[in-house]
């Protein structure tokens, strides 16, 4: 009698769903195509508002993925009257409340030519004010937190409150957005051949007039620095200074830098390649590997002493200095002991 | 006719689900920063609150009492996901700017305390005007929150700047903390007319049990 009466329960459980389940199929079967619609409309608004010539837009697969933590839904070839005017991107990332989406247009010539926020979850009010088309952070020109970003160049440094003005009482949402777009800039760059911001190893070492690959690896006594590829300036002939590039872990991803050191131990020049934790990009600004430059190996090379953190980044920071000072160590130890 | 215009009216002040029952808090203070999103949110709720006692008054009959609780939260889930996908049909931005809100109806305390308290005993029209009303004494109040929080917080209301330009958004009032000291001030005044609007009566016998208190307790209890 109890099994019967169960089963008995379990159809009226059943008879119910499918009919809740009927009446939700019938919705959405005359719902989906207005929703499809409707974000594929709200997609070639967002294209066309970071993209305003172009005269068309083809998909392509040419920018790959950088960073774990930044998916790349996207991307689009704006199209012009003569010729490709650019990248546009669509890119998600992690924000204050959730995942938030942009739309990051990048020109050939390497400056962003829009960034249009499509979806964001943080708090309305405050950091949801990143797509609100009527807050405005410069009120005088009546420009938007993404609106900011219009004609800005990659090579800049992407600091919140330094060059890249925040949301007020959102300084979490305002780097992530920052962030997104920095890393989505910086890919697109990659996939137009224009490689960024990055200079090559004669930027590390601007005293040499040759710059060429060392005869034998330098390898770090510091644990967990993996020194890459070493190379060596010469000037007329003679060793001026040695560069590495290097990698280690740092707060949640890696973090890669290019180091060039004189034959007297002084730092000649430094640059932050990559870094993949998250909200680490903003290391990448050139002021924060700039102050590295003129130091001496032998002292100190420590946040809070000499160097300073990019506020919002101190952990990634902390791993970008260590990094930097063994792979200067283990540059001057190679170059005393001679033989590169 | 005057009796269901008494069960209708009873969700507004006297039985109001926010203020005097004190369910259905969290999608009330988190939605509340904006007008807009205040009426929006009445509305939806309004709407899977009425068709569920609705549809659970019609059945009443043919659900056995001990597999009510997943009938009932299977037809408010399938109210509340037509109602989200009608939503983002129809007014993207909005949804947009509700979010997660809209699905956290499914277990907004209201839905389910009204259908297990009330419809699932309660005649058809009963349970109809039951929804209304307390949809709509749910809607005020978001729209009184809301108001407050939009003017002070953001100066402007349903995104029309009111407030001079001179007037410096007090961000306080948009944050939690602001929304619940609004929040305690309306529901004073509320409780207050309440308290009035009995004082000359003596208090109907409602039919439900759970959610009725004695006269005068809430706002001591608050």
């Amino acid at each position: 009698m109890k099994r019967w009466q169960m089963m008995k329960l379990g159809l009226i459980l059943a008879v119910y769903t499918i009919v809740g389940c009927v009446g939700l199929a019938v919705v959405y079967n005359s719902t989906s195509k207005t929703i499809a619609q409707r974000q594929e409309a709200d997609l070639q608004a967002g294209l066309h508002e970071v993209f305003p010539k172009a005269t068309g837009f083809t998909p392509t697969d040419k920018v790959k993925p950088t960073n774990p933590k930044v998916i790349f839904d996207a991307a689009y070839m704006a199209n012009g009257p003569s010729g490709s005017l650019g990248i546009a991107l669509k890119v998600q990332g992690a924000s204050y409340g959730g995942l938030t989406t942009l739309i990051v247009g990048v020109s050939t010539d390497g400056t962003i030519t829009g960034v249009k926020v499509l979806e964001n979850k943080d708090t309305p009010g405050l950091g949801a004010n990143a797509a609100n088309p009527t807050y405005y952070v410069d009120k005088a020109t009546k420009t938007t937190f993404p609106g900011q970003f219009t004609g800005k160049k990659l090579t800049d440094g992407f600091v919140v409150k330094k060059d890249v003005i925040a949301i007020t009482s959102a300084t979490i949402t305002s780097r992530a957005i920052t962030n997104l777009v920095q890393v989505a800039g910086k890919a697109v760059s990659d996939a137009l051949g224009m490689g960024g911001s990055s200079q090559g190893s004669n930027a590390i070492l601007p005293s040499a007039d040759t710059v060429r690959t060392s005869s034998k690896p330098v390898t770090s006594s510091v644990p967990g620095v993996s020194i890459l590829e070493t190379s060596v300036g010469t000037r007329a002939g003679v060793i001026v200074g040695a560069s590495a590039k290097a990698k280690a872990k740092s707060y949640d991803g890696d973090v890669t830098v290019l180091v060039g050191v004189s034959t007297d131990g002084t730092i000649l020049g430094v640059q932050i390649v990559e870094c993949t934790d998250s909200l680490g990009s903003s290391i990448l600004a050139p002021a924060f590997a700039q102050q590295f430059v003129g130091k001496k190996v032998d002292t100190a090379l420590e946040i809070g002493r000499g160097i300073s953190a990019v506020s919002g980044a101190t952990r990634s920071s902390t791993g970008a200095t260590q990094l930097v000072k063994a792979t200067a160590e283990a540059l001057v130890k190679a170059l005393a002991g001679g033989g590169l | 006719m005057k009796r269901l215009f008494g069960v209708f009216v009873n969700g507004l002040i006297v039985e109001n689900a926010l203020f005097v029952i004190m369910i259905g808090l969290c999608s009330a203070m988190a939605v509340t920063t904006t007008v807009a999103n205040g009426i929006a949110m009445g509305v939806a709720l309004t709407f899977v609150l009425v068709m569920s006692e609705l549809i659970i008054s019609l059945f009443r009959n043919l659900i056995p009492e001990s597999i009510r609780m997943p009938i009932f939260l299977i037809v408010i889930a399938a109210f509340t996901t037509i109602m989200d996908l009608e939503m983002r049909a129809y007014f993207p931005a909005l949804s947009k700017s509700m979010g997660v809100f809209i699905p956290l109806v499914v277990v907004n305390c209201i839905v389910m305390g009204r259908v297990e308290a009330f419809s699932s005993k309660q005649p058809v029209g009963d349970a109809v005007a039951d929804g209304l009303g307390m949809g709509i004494g749910y809607t005020w109040v978001l729209v009184a929150l809301a108001v407050v929080r939009e003017l002070l917080g953001n100066g402007t209301l349903l995104g029309f700047q009111i407030m001079p330009s001179s007037f410096e958004p007090m961000i306080f009032f948009i944050l939690p903390p602001g929304g619940f000291l609004v929040f305690a001030l309306w529901m004073a005044a509320s409780n207050d007319l309440r308290r009035r609007l009995l004082a000359g009566r003596k208090p109907a016998p409602t039919q439900d049990s759970c959610c009725t208190l004695p006269d005068n307790s809430s706002a001591e209890k608050a």
